[in-house]
């Protein structure tokens, strides 16, 4: 059973080897990451649906250390710089998309905010070099103001919603 | 029922195979059944259930869009989670998008492999699409491991699209058609290039 043993014993290194790897995980240089809805500068009403592009890689699940694929990360009014060698926090600013979400519903306190997306690596780890979306800064409102320009098309979040309009699919 | 496609018949690299050294007997065992194991998941993969109020739409284009040259084309999934192809995480699958197919694969069969079936078995969620000038229709089906479309299917609306030539195309055609020699008569200018001239 020797054999047996140092077989796991290997495996079980290998595994820790590449744990440690995981920190600088390599990103395609073109790849990108950004919102398809809602767009920067965004008066919302209510609750809305929060889309996440992603060009040139992949979506997966945590835990999973397919080349050139991760999951989503939703931060929300986080102003501190992102740790590259750090996992991404897990708090009600972080939002993790471990299962390979795509998108989320988000209702959110009226007020100005922010959004960025980052993506995370297998073991939560921000890419190398860092996958991370522009800042987006959004405005929660009670009630939308009178349609006047064409941001405000987007105020009603049913309306903005592809999945039951015709209005609001981004080009 | 019929014979179950392989990676390579399909074109795609085979999976890797588990060698030994002689001294690890008990190992190769281990791993034989664990391949087995895995290979009789495989043939279950047919019937991959999914989350009822799973959705799976087209954020862009909008149904009935008339685009111009190259577009993007955005895929959306509500209540489930993407995946790369070969992975059996449950809840998940990668996107498959249908360029004029009027009739849905076979839910007993993978999803065909071929220019009118795109695979992004990457876990891609977007992509560049180039399509001739004309009406096409478009439709997405989400994919299990092993290709096979979930058990009911997911499938989104069947959306419309008019493909309008790039203005560098048009311009080329309608500069070929009024200025080129034209073997056998006149152009649309009414310039007979086979006419003597004087």
């Amino acid at each position: 059973m020797d054999s047996v043993r140092v077989a796991l014993m290997s495996a079980m290194l290998t595994l820790l080897a590449f744990r440690a790897d995981a920190q600088g995980t390599p990103s395609p240089p073109d790849a990108s990451l950004y919102f398809i809805s809602p767009s920067d500068g965004a008066t919302i009403k209510g609750p809305f649906w929060c889309r996440f592009g992603l060009r040139n890689m992949g979506v997966t699940h945590a835990g999973d250390d397919y080349p050139n694929s991760g999951h989503h990360h939703l931060l929300i009014d986080v102003d501190e710089p992102l740790e590259p060698t750090e996992p991404i926090p897990h708090d009600r600013r972080h939002h993790h998309f471990a299962a390979g979400q795509t998108e989320a519903l988000i209702e959110l306190a009226p007020g100005k905010h922010t959004l960025q997306l980052v993506l995370g690596d297998a073991n939560h780890f921000p890419f190398k070099p860092p996958v991370i979306s522009k800042k987006i800064t959004v405005l929660i409102v009670a009630e939308c103001p009178e349609a006047s320009s064409p941001g405000d098309r987007e105020c009603n979040a049913a309306a903005h919603d592809p999945r039951r309009s015709r209005v609001g699919g981004a080009h | 029922m019929p014979p179950r496609t392989t990676h390579a018949d399909r074109g795609l690299a085979a999976p890797t195979e588990v060698k030994g050294t002689p001294s690890m007997n008990l190992t190769r065992v281990a791993m034989v059944s664990a391949v087995l194991a895995l290979l009789s998941h495989a043939a279950y993969g047919q019937g991959t259930p999914r989350p009822k109020d799973a959705e799976l739409y087209f954020i862009s284009p909008e149904d009935g869009a008339t685009v111009t040259g190259t577009f993007k084309v955005r895929f959306g999934l509500s209540k489930m989670g993407v995946t790369h192809g070969g992975d059996a995480y449950p809840n998940s699958g990668h996107h498959h998008l249908l360029i004029d197919v009027d009739q849905l694969p076979d839910p007993g069969e993978p999803i065909p492999l071929d220019k009118s079936h795109l695979h992004f078995g990457a876990g891609e969620t977007e992509t560049d699409l180039d399509l001739p000038p004309g009406e096409h229709t478009l439709q997405l089906e989400l994919g299990d491991a092993n290709h096979f479309p979930f058990d009911p299917p997911v499938v989104s609306k069947r959306i419309t699209v008019t493909v309008r030539a790039k203005y560098t195309e048009r311009r080329r055609s309608r500069h070929k058609r009024l200025h080129e020699p034209y073997v056998n008569g006149p152009n649309a200018n009414g310039w007979d290039w086979n006419r003597p001239q004087r």
